[in-house]
């Protein structure tokens, strides 16, 4: 049983390749939409499941019905933080980055996003800034970040 | 659902403009880059190609030649112990006129492709599998594949020049007919 | 039902679902997947309460672009905090979900089992057939620039070297698929069409034309299944699954005869045996053999023994194949007419059986009396075959 050894000697091949497309286009779905749609009017929204508010609005509530959705308000507090020194990459960030899971008081859950301030603490009371409304385009990150209230 | 058409189904059917005017809508490019490792087994064939030379290998036990080579044979899950070289010539399996590229672009010159099952001397098991390569085909034109001329059709490996060959499966420019 | 094999309970199928299959949707594919589960749920009388364990299936992930899609299903599927699992075997992902599921049933280990596949193609760009290129050996086959339809153009000329079939007698699947697929309510490509349309549309890999091959879709198809007793509870007209089987083949598809599929006669032998079948041909009533390219249902029907090798093109042109036909195939229009999102085309294809089964079909009945069918997926590079029989 000596086949392993055989090929020692033979350099072994390597063939680089990559798995590309184009882009991918993810549609919001049904219940997103309305996510989006509200996120344009600087609104963030929830999903009422009996007496319980999720954020991100669920698309389906644990007894597997959709919720209905409404608008939370907050106050907004940091639930946990980390923060960010380097890139993907490596490379060492000019000012650190915070990422925080941020959650309404009257709603369970949490999103995840950038906080702006170098004072963190959990617990911490946040409120959203959103992008100019001509900028938005439903998506997340028409959020720009949280800032200590 | 009983039967048919008495119950709409649930789902929303967009057109392509709908679609990219939603709000909401995410597009994100993905990049992954990899290296894949050809492996002991096919590093020594892409060696082989380099030199002008197709290479398999044999199960000790079953008999088995297998082209692309193997370390094991699936059959016995016995190390194939022992290189052959191969004549190189081989005949057509099936052979098709492609219109199109990868990402499904029309080519202005059809591609004729085929699937080559290579003589393997010595190789005990007839019939179903085969030693043989993915190639494409020159010399023949796309009338020969749909005429079905070109299928049991003798060839043989057109070499690209040494010094253009690198180890990989390009180093066969394609396969022609042996009278050409 | 002889079944040759010990199991700790029967297994039935006693509800189905489907979204609308099309080429492309608004649903995410978890809203797709829950519209799916719920029809399914809701034509047993069933609540998420009362299913046990959960299989969902669904294609590779660089379809929906979203990688460990089976755990991103999860809530859609019913599956929160519930045993789950996710099967996969390329094309063949659609029937291995039911059978996944019978054996979660005739192991014992669950009484109940929703079984969800979704597929959602729509969202790779410029086309899903780039996608495609990934499935390819890196080192032998990429190089070449390959496209995905070369490999069922090579397949499809070979079965026409082999048996003498001409283009026009395989461009009739696609005729009576696309025209079965008029009274499906989840039909994307359904049309009234003739031999010479298919020869007449682009040559994409001669000899495959566009209208040989089935659209790019996205949809979501669900089963429920349970163990013999909860299933009488359930309803009067349970659907029994009688035989599973499956089997793989290597990925070296230019290393075997491409006009047969030994991997799908096995895989057939394995159900029938368990079913008790001797002569498929005959103890056969209707058939929904995969069919994402019109001669893959004939090549497929002769893997599944309904005819011999070369048998199926002059049967098909007896009309032995048509729903009023001996032996109906694809009666519900298949991937060539409801469409092809993958795991849940084949899934769909099970839910067809069900319907027939159960005289539920409406205008797809077949005619002839319906006892026994089965149905089939073959999947990944020429290598998977998996096959279901089911009876009333």
């Amino acid at each position: 049983m000596s086949w392993w050894k055989e090929n020692v000697a033979s350099r072994i091949r390597h063939y680089p390749g990559s798995m590309e497309v184009e882009k991918y286009v993810y549609t919001p779905g049904v219940h997103g939409l309305e996510q989006a749609k509200a996120l344009k009017e600087g609104k963030i929204l929830g999903s009422k499941c009996g007496d319980t508010i999720y954020v991100p609005p669920l698309t389906l509530c644990p007894d597997h019905k959709p919720g209905e959705l409404v608008e939370v308000k907050g106050p907004w507090r940091v639930v946990t933080y980390t923060v960010i020194t380097e890139t993907m990459d490596g490379r060492k960030l000019e000012k650190p980055e915070v990422i925080a899971v941020v959650k309404p008081d009257d709603a369970e859950g949490g999103l995840i996003h950038r906080v702006e301030s170098d004072q963190v603490y959990i617990g911490m009371e946040v409120e959203p800034v959103f992008k100019p409304e001509a900028e938005r385009k439903g998506t997340i990150d028409d959020i720009l970040y949280f800032k200590p209230k | 659902m009983s039967g048919g058409a008495e119950r709409r189904l649930p789902g929303h059917y967009l057109k392509s403009k709908e679609m990219y005017s939603l709000p909401g809508l995410v597009e994100y490019r993905p990049v992954a880059r990899y290296l894949f490792s050809a492996g002991q087994a096919q590093s020594r064939f892409l060696d082989g190609l380099k030199e002008g030379k197709i290479l398999g290998k044999r199960c000790p036990r079953c008999g088995r030649v297998y082209v692309p080579p193997r370390s094991y044979c699936e059959y016995c899950m016995a190390p194939t112990s022992e290189w052959v070289e191969l004549p190189g010539t081989g005949e057509v399996h099936t052979a098709v006129v492609s219109y199109i590229s990868t990402f499904r672009e029309r080519m202005e010159k059809p591609e004729i492709v085929a699937v080559i099952k290579l003589d393997a001397p010595g190789y005990t098991k007839g019939g179903y599998e085969f030693a043989g390569l993915f190639h494409k085909l020159c010399n023949v034109e796309p009338e020969d594949v749909i005429s079905g001329r070109a299928i049991g059709m003798r060839v043989k490996p057109r070499w690209r020049p040494p010094e253009e060959r690198k180890g990989d499966v390009n180093d066969i420019e394609c396969f022609e007919p042996v009278e050409s | 039902m002889r079944p040759n094999i010990h199991v700790k309970n029967k297994v039935a199928v006693v509800g189905a679902g489907l979204t609308l299959f099309r080429r492309r949707m608004l649903e995410t594919p978890r809203e797709l997947a829950w519209e799916a589960a719920s029809m399914a749920l809701e034509s047993a009388g069933l609540t998420l309460k009362d299913i046990d364990c959960i299989v969902i299936g669904t294609a590779p992930d660089a379809f929906d672009g979203v990688h460990l899609n089976g755990e991103y299903l999860a809530d859609g599927a019913g599956g929160v905090n519930k045993p789950t699992v996710r099967v996969y075997v390329g094309g063949g992902t659609g029937v291995f979900v039911p059978i996944a599921a019978w054996w979660h049933v005739a192991s014992g280990l669950c009484r109940t089992v929703l079984a969800v596949a979704e597929e959602k193609m729509s969202p790779a760009h410029p086309h899903p057939q780039g996608v495609f290129a990934y499935i390819w050996d890196p080192v032998l086959e990429r190089p070449l620039g390959p496209n995905l339809i070369w490999i069922f153009a090579l397949e499809m000329r070979r079965y026409m070297h082999k048996c003498g079939a001409k283009k026009e007698d395989i461009a009739l699947v696609s005729v009576k698929n696309k025209a079965n697929a008029l009274d499906h309510p989840a039909a994307q490509a359904a049309a009234k069409i003739t031999v010479e349309d298919v020869l007449n549309s682009e040559v994409l890999v001669w000899p495959v034309n566009r209208l040989d091959i089935s659209p790019v879709s996205d949809g979501a198809a669900a089963l429920v299944l349970a163990s013999e007793n909860e299933a009488r509870r359930i309803t009067d007209s349970p659907v029994w699954v009688e035989g599973v089987g499956f089997t793989l083949d290597n990925t070296h598809w230019y290393n075997r005869e491409l006009g047969y599929p030994r991997y799908v006669q096995y895989a057939a032998r394995m159900a029938y045996k368990m079913a008790g079948i001797e002569r498929p041909w005959r103890e056969i009533d209707v058939a929904e053999p995969y069919d994402p390219f019109d001669y893959k249902e004939l090549h497929h029907i002769e893997g599944l023994m309904l005819a011999r090798p070369c048998e199926a093109p002059k049967l098909l042109k007896e009309g032995h194949f048509n729903r009023d036909g001996d032996l109906p195939t694809s009666p519900s229009g298949g991937l060539l007419g409801v469409g092809n999102p993958i795991a849940a085309a084949g899934v769909m294809k099970v839910a067809e059986l069900f319907w027939q089964l159960r005289y539920e079909a409406g205008a797809r009945q077949v005619k002839k009396p319906v006892h026994r069918g089965v149905a089939q997926a073959w999947g990944d590079l020429m290598q998977a075959g998996t096959v279901i029989v089911l009876g009333n």
